[in-house]
């Protein structure tokens, strides 16, 4: 079976290391990346937010006295016209393992948090308004969770929260710690 | 199927950190593949520089399309896949010729010589094989590839990948059998450096 699958014995050869470390490039790249994608999402947020006071200012004008802009009818028929996709069995067991693997890993998170809380104690002032906005929206996902506990996108937006909450626990001690160093 | 240096278990919770764009998992994850990666680029492109180039840009574009990757299979395989396309994207658009040193195989002691020194040949004898030659006994030989998918990364039939690599391999022992083997492919002498001109991305 080896002789046919490398007959000449290549994987002998040594694996190559670079010449020097080549995380620096990696890192800058990533780090400049992030800033556009920070500015872009402000940007569009500021566009977002300015198309939303027009569309609304819009609605207010046009809507008749007494009358809704939009018919209910007419939205429920239009979303009717489309029928919900089904999806192929092996995708759907593909997806199921996911969700298992989803849901363990937001267990561990769980885990790590506690962890984290019982050894570290309370966060500082400053990263706590963080922690309160980010622990609603955990209870949020949670209420939409009991609603569809099945649901993949709903798990796996629980996850990048709870690692949203993991790093502002230690970003925000490892500051409490400098400052009291610097005492 | 080939056990390949790629094959390194990461935790979910790195994985996870990483999706969310924290560097210091991107870190993590790149210091673990790094030689794995930097390895396999350089075997294709057989230059240390673009090697250097193709490893960066791959893991550039991997942290970047995390969340692209849906965890059916393990993080290696896919986090290969995107360095192989970038190396024979790289082969597939570079038609310049580059100059190859083989230092690092230097011997540290006289009981590694022999074991270098047969890594040495295989060494010369794969650096001396057409770029896409290469490129396809590597994948396959090493990385456990099947044809389809070396003729889905070249956009080419199958029987590009079964011929090249029955090619490939019909050189690399006629390099290594033949009595001019060491002439042939240029070896550098005593100072167990060697520099080929053309080895490198040629078409």
């Amino acid at each position: 079976m080896q002789k046919q699958q490398d007959p000449l014995n290549l994987q002998s050869l040594p694996l190559v290391s670079p010449p020097s470390d080549l995380w620096p490039g990696v890192e800058a790249e990533l780090l400049r990346t992030g800033r556009r994608r920070a500015a872009a999402r402000y940007a569009g947020g500021a566009l977002a937010l300015a198309a939303a006071l027009v569309l609304a200012l819009g609605l207010v004008l046009r809507a008749p006295p007494g009358g809704p802009a939009v018919q209910p009818e007419q939205l429920a028929s239009s979303a009717q016209e489309t029928p919900p996709a089904v999806p192929p069995k092996d995708v759907q067991s593909l997806s199921e393992a996911n969700l298992e693997a989803v849901i363990a890993l937001s267990q561990q998170l769980e885990g790590r948090l506690r962890r984290i809380r019982a050894e570290a104690g309370a966060l500082p002032a400053r990263a706590v308004v963080y922690q309160v906005e980010l622990e609603d929206l955990v209870v949020q996902v949670d209420e939409e969770l009991s609603r569809s506990p099945e649901s993949l996108p709903l798990w796996t937006q629980r996850v990048d929260l709870l690692v949203d909450l993991e790093r502002l626990y230690e970003s925000g001690l490892r500051r409490e710690y400098r400052q009291m160093a610097s005492l | 199927m080939a056990q390949t240096p790629f094959d390194i278990e990461l935790d979910d919770i790195t994985l996870a950190q990483a999706r969310r764009g924290q560097l210091a998992a991107c870190e993590r994850i790149f210091r673990a593949f790094q030689q794995p990666a930097y390895s396999v680029a350089f075997r294709i492109c057989q230059c240390r520089e673009t090697a250097e180039e193709v490893t960066q840009e791959a893991f550039i574009t991997a942290f970047r399309k995390m969340r692209q990757f849906r965890g059916d299979a393990p993080f290696w395989g896919w986090l290969r896949r995107v360095v192989v396309n970038h190396a024979i994207s790289t082969i597939r658009r570079s038609h310049k010729a580059n100059e190859v040193e083989f230092q690092d195989f230097l011997a540290s002691s006289a009981g590694e010589q022999d074991r270098v020194g047969l890594a040495m040949d295989l060494e010369s004898a794969l650096a001396a094989l057409d770029v896409h030659d290469r490129a396809v006994v590597w994948l396959h030989d090493v990385e456990g590839y099947g044809h389809q998918e070396i003729a889905d990364l070249f956009g080419k039939t199958e029987s590009f990948s079964k011929t090249r690599l029955s090619r490939a391999r019909a050189r690399l022992r006629d390099l290594l059998e033949g009595p001019t083997a060491g002439a042939d492919s240029g070896h550098g002498g005593d100072s167990g450096v060697l520099w080929r001109s053309g080895a490198g991305l040629t078409p």
